[in-house]
């Protein structure tokens, strides 16, 4: 068998249960593979996940399904670095995932 | 990790909310499954970032005594990730090789090598995620 995470979806339970991303602008910080991000993505406007990790995040880019490829934004970057280039107030939701 | 609370505070909207989540402070048990039924479990010998975690748990306290954000909810659940084998999920946790020698390793091997087909390795982890509003200065 592969590597399967988080198959019982208890983690996207205790998402949803707690956000609604429906039309959402999100950032993500600490995406990895982008695991999480698939889960919620269907439902949100746009997506930009960050990571620092480079392999991870070439990963993810791999695995963008092809009707996300214009809502989901994958960048190898920390947050600090990623902040510095933006302006205050752009998303409706962030999520620090599994990355404080 | 302050810096970064602060950073997301800087990017979100005044009517938006941060998710946070991250492991809780219990060592997580490696565990041995066939079907549903737990055959064994043992504390992961590789739970050594306490301090990792009670420095996000102090980042995430700090960001709420100090008015940037104010907690609305949080809840807990059990985060498993499964392999067949426990050297699967050791290249997939990259850990290092000297970490194999562990004890409870051997444990589980022999273990799973007892039950036959069809039994799987996991790590089960308790996780916490939290809802944060900010707060407007």
């Amino acid at each position: 068998m592969a590597i399967s995470v988080d198959p019982e979806n208890n983690e996207t339970r205790a998402l949803f249960d707690l956000a609604d991303f429906r039309g959402q602008h999100v950032l993500e910080i600490g995406c990895g593979d982008g695991r999480l991000t698939w889960r919620y993505a269907p439902v949100a406007a746009h997506i930009i996940a960050i990571d620092p990790k480079a392999d991870r995040i070439a990963l993810a880019g791999e695995n963008i399904p092809h009707e996300l490829r214009n809502s989901v934004e994958f960048h190898g970057v920390s947050i600090e670095n990623f902040a510095q280039s933006r302006r205050s107030s752009l998303f409706d939701s962030v999520i620090l995932s599994w990355s404080l | 990790m302050v810096h970064a609370l602060e950073e997301v505070h800087r990017l979100l909207k005044p009517d938006g909310c941060l998710i946070e989540i991250h492991p809780i402070l219990v060592n997580p048990l490696v565990k041995v499954f066939a079907g549903s039924t737990a055959l064994f479990a043992g504390p992961y010998p590789g739970f050594d970032y306490q301090e990792d975690l009670r420095q996000a748990e102090n980042a995430l306290l700090q960001s709420v005594q100090g008015g940037l954000f104010t907690l609305q909810r949080s809840r807990e659940f059990d985060f498993l990730t499964y392999g067949s084998s426990i050297t699967e999920l050791q290249d997939f946790w990259e850990e290092p090789a000297e970490s194999r020698e562990a004890e409870l390793y051997t444990q589980v091997e022999e273990v799973m090598q007892a039950a036959g087909q069809g039994v799987k390795v996991a790590l089960h982890e308790k996780a916490r995620i939290s809802k944060l509003l900010p707060m407007q200065s």
